[in-house]
C-alpha cells in the first residue's frame, strides 16, 4: 500500500514535469524527482518505467522533456543506467528516430532538437560510462559507423583544436629560429652594407653642400610650378622654398641628386623594413642564450635610428624623398587630392555664374530633382546640411529653396551653353553624316523650348453624406455638394440623423431622459416618438445597471475561488517537493484532481503544437480536390478525349 | 557452487554431472558480455557463424559484403579500458579483393569438421569455395546452378566428405571434396532449399527445408527422400504416446486413409511394439516405412506434406539427434520428434521471425535451450515447454545467425548491423576481484548524486 502511494508520487511528478511546452524541465520539479528517486530503488525503477513509456508518446515535446529527465538520472544513478541500457536500442530509436518506419512524431522543430540532443547525450554517456556498458558502445558505434550520424564530438574537437594550435606554434617557432640563425650568420655583412650605404649618402650630401655654397639661389621655375598642380604639394614646395637653405636641383648637380635619391630609396625600401623584421624576429625568438640576441637587437635599433636620421637630413637638404621613397605614397596623394578638387569645382561655377544665389539654389534643386522624391526632402536637407555644415550660407539657402517636381527641364537647368543641333552626326534616314559645328541652338532658344510645365491639381474635398434618417431605418448615404435631392440642404447631423443645430435650439439631446417641453413648431408625432425613445432609454439603463451588479457579484465569487485554488496549489507543490509520505498523501487526491484538470488545460497547448498550420498549399488542395472541381476536370478530360477520338476516326459512329 | 565442488571432491557427485550442472547454470545466466568484444571486420550483414568443432576456438563468419573472417574467441588481440574490455580482432579476413574471393554475399561459411585446415563458403554468386585456412587459397570450387543458400557438412561423418548445398534450385547437391564433383543430386523439393542439416546421429541422413515449406529426410545411400514432416501430424509430449488417446480418431482420418491395408509392415522403432496400431504417430510412421519398402520415392499424397506454411528458414538438430527444431517464415518454431516424424506441438512463444533469409538457430549442448533470432532480438526458449527464458537485445537490426559455444557457454550472434556480439555468463567472482584491483584507475561505475 505504502509502495503504491510512493510510486504514484514519482509518476505524478514526472507527468507534471513533462506537461509543459518549455524547452527545459522545471528545475524545481526536476529536483523533486531526483530527491524522491535517490532514496528508493523502487521509485527509481518506477521512474525508469514511466520515462520509457513517456518516450513512446506520439509527441516530440513529451519525448524531449522525458529525455532530459532521463539524462539527469542516467548521469547519477547506476541502477537507472543498468535499467535503461537494457532497452537502449528502443530508447535510441524513439529519441533519434533512426528507424525509417518509426520517424519522430509531430512538431518537427522539437523533433530535430530532440534528435540532436539525443545524439549529444549518447556521446556523453558513451564517454563517461561506455567502458561499463557494452550496449552504450554498441549504440554509439552503430549510429556512428553504420548509420554515419554526425556526432558533435565535443571533446575530440577541443583536443584537435588544441593540437592544431600547438603545431602552428611549433612551426612559427621553428621559422623564427631559422631566421635567427641566418641573421646570426650574415649579421656583420649586413651591417657593413648598410653602413656603406649610409656613408655614400653622407658623401652625396657633403658634395651638395659644397656646391651650394658656390651657387646662388635659383628662382622658382615655371614648369616645375606647372608640374605640381596639387595644392598641397604646392604648399610643401612653398614651404621648402621659404626655408631657403634648400639646394635646387639643376643640370650641374643632377647626377648627385639622382645618386642620392637612389641610395635613399634603397635604404628606405629595402633596409629599413628588413631591419624592422629582424627586430621583431629577435624580440619573438626564444633562445637559451640571450647574449647575442641582446647585442644584435641593440645594434639593429641603432642602425634603424641612423637610417631614419639620414633620411631626415636628406629631406632637409632638399631631396624630395617622399616623392622617390615609394610609389605607393603617390596614390595616397592622388586620393587626398580629390577632395579639394571637388571643392574647387563648385567654387569656379559659383564665380562663373552672374548670380551666386541662383546657382547654388539651382544646384540644390538639381539634387532634389534627381532624387525625384518630394517626401524625403527633410532627409535630404539633413544630409546636405551635415555635409555642408561648414557652409552656413549654402545651408541657409537650402532651407529657403523651393522644391520642384522632376522634369526634363532640369537637365539643362542653369546652364547657358549653346547646343549643337546635330551633335551625333546622325544624318537623315539613319546615315552617318558630318557634324555641323556651326548649326547651334542658342541657350535662350533652348530655355524657351524647355518650358517648365505644371499640372493643376485641385485639393481633394471630402463630400459629406446627407445622413438624413430613412423611413426603412438607417441613414441616407447620398453624397451631394450642397443639397440632397430627397432631404434638402445638407446639414450636420448626429448618429441618429437628427440635425444637430436644430436640436440644440429646439430641445435637449435625445440622450436626456426628459424632453424639456413641447415646442409649437415641432409637430406632435415627433414629440411622441421622442417620449417613447426616452422611456426606452431609461428602462434600458436600469436593466444594464442590474446586469452589471450581477456580473460584479459573479466576478467577486470567481476571484475568491481563484484565490482558494491558488492556495491549494501552493500547498500541493510544497507537499510534492517535501515528499514526505504523509504530506504527499494529503496532497494526493487534490493533486490528482488538479493534475488532471491542469493537464487538460495544458494538453491543449501540447496539442496545439501538433496542430498543423493551414498553408496555402492546403487551401489550394482543398479547392482543387473538392468533388465538384474533380468532376469538372474529369468531364473536361473525357470530353477532350472524345473529341480526339472523333477527329481520329471521323467515319465511325 | 562451493558446496557442489565439495560434493564432487567427496565423490557424491560425478564429475560429468558436476560439469553439466555448472555449464547449465552458466548457460542460463547468459547476457550481453561487457568484457569480450569481437571487432567485426565486415561491412555487411553477418549471415553465418560457426566455431570450429575441434578446438572450439576459431569463429568463422561469413557476411553479405563477400567477406569471410576468422576470429580467435579465446585469446583477445588487444585490451581497452585498462584491461576491462578484451577485443578480438579477426585473425584474417578474405574479401572481394582476393583473387578467388566471392563476388556476392556469402550466405554460409562452415569449418571442415575434422580440423581447422579447411573451410567452406557458399555464396550468392553460385559458387561454393573450399579454402585452405593456412594459405588462404581456394583449393576447390563447385559451381552450382543458383544462389547458394546454405551448405553443411556432417560433423560425425567417417566415411564421406560431402558438402550438402541448398540453392535456389530445387535439387539438393552433394559436393564431394574428395573427387571435386557432385556426388548426388537429391530431387524432391518443389522450390529452392533454404536450410540444411546433417543428422547428428547418423552420418547418412540429411535434413533439408525448402521454400515450399517441406522438411525432407534423405538417406544418401538410397534414392529419394524417406520422410517428409507433416505439421498436421502431431503428438503430445516428447515421445510418441503409448496409450490410445481419444483424439486419435480425428487425426487418423488425415493420416490413415491411404494406408489402410499396409499395416503389416514391421516396426523398427525402438519403443514401438506393433500392437498400438491406432496411435496416430504409429500409423503414419508405419505408412512411411511401408512406402520406403515398396517404393524408393514417396507416394504423392505424402510427398505434398509441409512442415511450415511458407519457407522453412532454419533447421537445427539437437546434439543427440532425436529432435529437430525448425523455423519458418510463418513465424512458427516447431519441434519435431525425428523418431516418429511428428510435430511435438510445443508452443514456442515467438513474436516474429525474419522470413526472407535463412536463419541459423542454436541449441545448447544438453538440448534444454534454443537460441533463435527473432528480428532484432535473440530469444532463448526452453526447448520442452517453449517458454521464453530471456530476450537478448543488442543488435540494432535483424539478427541472422547465432552459434552456441558449448565449451565456454557463450553465444555469438551476427546481424544485419554488421556486428558480431558475444553473449556470455557473468564473470567469475575471482575474475571480478581481479578486475576491482585493476579497475581503480578507471572511472568506477557508481552512483553520483550531486544533490
Amino acid at each position: 500500500m505504502e509502495d503504491e502511494r510512493e510510486k504514484i508520487v514519482v509518476a505524478a511528478l514526472i507527468e507534471r514535469a513533462i506537461d509543459s511546452t518549455a524547452a527545459e524541465v522545471d528545475p524545481r520539479l526536476l529536483k523533486a524527482i531526483k530527491s524522491t528517486v535517490r532514496y528508493s530503488d523502487l521509485e527509481l525503477r518506477f521512474a525508469a518505467q514511466t520515462l520509457m513509456s513517456l518516450m513512446k508518446r506520439d509527441h516530440s515535446q513529451v519525448r524531449y522533456l522525458a529525455l532530459l529527465i532521463i539524462d539527469e538520472l542516467f548521469m547519477r544513478s547506476k541502477l537507472f543506467r543498468s535499467l535503461l541500457v537494457e532497452n537502449l536500442d528502443q530508447l535510441l530509436s524513439l529519441s533519434v528516430g533512426f528507424r525509417r518506419n518509426h520517424p519522430l512524431p509531430a512538431p518537427a522543430s522539437v523533433a530535430s532538437v530532440l534528435r540532436s540532443k539525443a545524439i549529444e547525450f549518447l556521446e556523453k554517456w558513451n564517454e563517461s560510462f561506455g567502458v561499463h556498458y557494452r550496449q552504450l558502445r554498441l549504440g554509439y558505434d552503430y549510429l556512428k559507423n553504420t548509420l554515419r550520424f554526425q556526432f558533435p564530438n565535443l571533446q575530440a574537437n577541443a583536443a584537435r583544436v588544441q593540437q592544431e594550435r600547438r603545431e602552428r606554434e611549433m612551426r612559427t617557432k621553428e621559422i623564427l629560429l631559422k631566421k635567427f640563425e641566418s641573421l646570426k650568420e650574415n649579421f656583420s655583412s649586413i651591417k657593413v652594407e648598410i653602413q656603406s650605404k649610409i656613408d655614400e649618402v653622407e658623401e652625396c650630401l657633403e658634395i651638395l653642400r659644397m656646391k651650394d655654397e658656390a651657387m646662388p639661389l635659383a628662382s622658382t621655375d615655371d614648369e616645375e610650378m606647372e608640374e605640381f598642380r596639387n595644392s598641397e604639394l604646392r604648399q610643401i614646395r612653398l614651404d621648402s622654398l621659404k626655408e631657403g637653405e634648400k639646394i635646387q636641383e639643376n643640370s650641374d648637380n643632377k647626377v648627385v641628386f639622382d645618386a642620392l635619391r637612389e641610395f635613399c630609396k634603397v635604404l628606405m625600401t629595402k633596409h629599413l623594413p628588413a631591419i624592422q623584421e629582424w627586430i621583431s624576429v629577435l624580440i619573438r625568438v626564444e633562445l637559451a642564450d640571450n647574449r647575442f640576441r641582446d647585442s644584435a637587437l641593440k645594434d639593429l635599433i641603432d642602425i634603424r635610428n641612423l637610417i631614419q636620421s639620414t633620411k631626415r637630413r636628406c629631406e632637409e637638404s632638399g631631396c624630395y624623398l617622399p616623392k622617390i621613397a615609394n610609389a605607393e605614397e603617390d596614390d595616397i596623394w592622388e586620393e587626398g587630392a580629390i577632395e579639394p578638387f571637388e571643392k574647387g569645382k563648385s567654387g569656379p561655377s559659383c564665380s562663373k555664374s552672374s548670380d551666386e544665389i541662383v546657382a547654388s539654389a539651382s544646384n540644390n534643386t538639381r539634387d532634389a530633382g534627381c532624387s525625384n522624391n518630394l517626401s524625403n526632402r527633410n532627409e535630404k536637407k539633413k544630409r546636405e546640411s551635415s555635409c555642408s555644415e561648414s557652409d552656413p550660407l549654402r545651408s541657409k539657402l537650402l532651407t529657403e529653396a523651393p522644391v520642384l517636381t522632376w522634369g526634363s527641364f532640369l537637365d539643362n537647368w542653369g546652364s547657358n551653353r549653346d547646343f549643337l543641333a546635330n551633335q551625333r552626326g546622325l544624318d537623315l534616314e539613319s546615315h552617318w553624316g558630318r557634324v555641323d559645328y556651326n548649326a547651334v541652338i542658342p541657350a535662350e532658344k533652348l530655355a524657351e523650348l524647355n518650358v517648365r510645365a505644371s499640372v493643376y491639381e485641385d485639393e481633394p474635398v471630402e463630400i459629406q453624406p446627407c445622413r438624413a434618417p430613412l423611413r426603412k431605418g438607417g441613414l441616407c448615404q447620398r453624397r451631394d455638394l450642397k443639397v440632397c435631392p430627397f432631404h434638402g440642404p445638407i446639414i450636420p447631423r448626429d448618429d441618429e440623423g437628427n440635425p444637430i443645430n436644430e436640436a440644440s435650439t429646439t430641445e435637449g439631446t435625445a440622450g436626456q431622459d426628459e424632453p424639456e417641453e413641447s415646442t409649437p413648431d415641432v409637430d406632435s408625432d415627433i414629440v411622441d416618438e421622442l417620449l417613447k425613445q426616452a422611456v426606452r432609454n431609461v428602462r434600458e439603463r436600469d436593466r444594464e445597471a442590474a446586469k452589471k451588479r450581477e456580473l460584479d457579484k459573479q466576478s467577486l465569487k470567481r476571484a475568491k475561488l481563484a484565490k482558494v485554488r491558488e492556495h491549494n496549489e501552493a500547498v500541493l507543490r510544497d507537499a510534492a517537493i517535501a515528499s514526505t509520505s504523509r504530506s504527499a498523501h494529503i496532497g494526493e487526491d487534490i493533486e490528482m484532481g488538479r493534475g488532471s484538470r491542469s493537464s487538460k488545460g495544458k494538453k491543449q497547448t501540447l496539442a496545439s503544437m501538433l496542430k498543423k498550420k493551414e498553408t496555402t498549399k492546403d487551401r489550394l488542395a482543398q479547392r482543387l480536390l473538392n468533388s465538384r472541381a474533380k468532376d469538372a476536370t474529369i468531364r473536361q478530360l473525357t470530353g477532350a478525349e472524345e473529341a480526339n477520338y472523333k477527329e481520329a476516326f471521323p467515319n465511325q459512329w | 557452487m562451493w558446496k557442489e565442488t565439495r560434493e564432487r571432491e567427496f565423490g557424491n557427485v560425478r564429475p560429468n554431472l558436476f560439469r553439466s550442472r555448472i555449464s547449465k547454470s552458466r548457460a542460463s545466466s547468459i547476457q550481453l558480455s561487457n568484457y569480450k568484444e569481437i571487432l567485426s571486420s565486415h561491412r555487411g550483414s553477418v549471415n553465418s557463424l560457426q566455431v570450429d568443432l575441434t578446438e572450439g576456438r576459431y569463429l568463422l563468419a561469413g557476411a553479405s559484403d563477400a567477406t569471410v573472417a576468422v576470429y580467435d574467441v579465446q585469446r583477445p588481440t588487444d585490451y581497452e579500458g585498462h584491461g576491462l574490455i578484451a577485443k578480438h580482432r579477426s585473425l584474417f579476413a578474405i574479401n572481394k579483393q582476393h583473387e578467388h574471393g566471392h563476388k556476392y554475399a556469402i550466405s554460409s561459411a562452415i569449418w571442415y569438421p575434422i580440423d581447422t585446415g579447411l573451410f567452406v563458403t557458399g555464396s550468392y554468386d553460385h559458387h561454393i569455395n573450399v579454402w585452405d585456412t593456412n594459405t588462404r587459397q581456394v583449393v576447390m570450387n563447385f559451381r552450382l546452378p543458383g544462389k547458394v543458400y546454405r551448405n553443411a557438412m556432417s560433423s560425425i561423418a567417417r566415411s564421406h566428405m560431402l558438402i550438402a548445398a541448398g540453392t535456389e534450385d530445387v535439387q539438393v547437391r552433394l559436393c564431394d571434396i574428395g573427387s571435386g564433383a557432385f556426388a548426388h543430386t537429391l530431387s524432391g523439393h518443389r522450390d529452392g532449399v533454404m536450410s540444411l542439416e546433417w543428422s547428428t546421429s547418423s552420418e547418412w541422413v540429411l535434413v533439408t527445408g525448402g521454400c515450399d515449406g517441406a522438411i525432407r529426410f534423405w538417406d544418401i545411400r538410397r534414392a529419394g527422400c524417406f520422410c517428409v514432416l507433416d505439421q498436421s501430424h502431431s503428438q503430445f509430449g516428447r515421445r510418441p504416446p503409448l496409450l490410445v488417446r481419444p483424439t486419435a480418431n480425428k487425426k487418423s482420418s488425415s493420416g490413415g486413409q491411404s494406408s489402410g491395408g499396409k499395416v503389416r509392415a514391421p516396426q523398427r522403432k525402438a519403443n514401438g511394439n506393433g500392437l498400438k496400431l491406432h496411435a496416430v504417430g504409429r500409423i503414419s510412421s508405419q505408412v512411411k516405412t511401408a512406402k520406403q519398402r515398396s517404393h524408393p520415392g514417396m507416394l504423392s499424397s505424402h510427398d505434398r506434406a509441409t512442415g511450415h506454411y511458407g519457407v522453412v528458414t532454419g533447421l537445427k538438430m539437437t546434439e543427440d539427434g532425436m529432435y529437430l527444431l525448425s523455423a519458418g517464415s510463418d513465424s512458427r518454431l516447431r519441434l519435431w520428434d525425428i523418431e516418429s516424424g511428428c510435430n511435438t506441438l510445443v508452443n514456442f512463444e515467438t513474436t516474429r521471425l525474419q522470413s526472407s533469409k535463412a536463419l541459423q538457430i542454436a541449441v545448447s549442448d544438453d538440448s534444454s535451450l534454443a537460441f533463435v533470432p527473432c528480428m532484432t532480438t535473440t530469444k532463448v526458449f526452453d526447448m520442452w515447454s517453449g517458454q521464453t527464458k530471456s530476450t537478448f537485445r543488442g543488435h540494432y537490426e535483424n539478427v541472422n545467425c547465432c552459434w552456441y559455444n558449448a565449451l565456454d557457454q557463450e553465444l555469438y550472434t551476427g546481424g544485419n548491423d554488421w556486428q558480431i556480439l558475444v553473449w556470455s555468463p557473468s564473470k567469475l567472482v575471482s575474475d571480478e576481484a581481479d578486475e576491482m584491483r585493476n579497475g581503480q584507475a578507471v572511472a568506477i561505475d557508481q552512483d553520483n548524486w550531486s544533490d
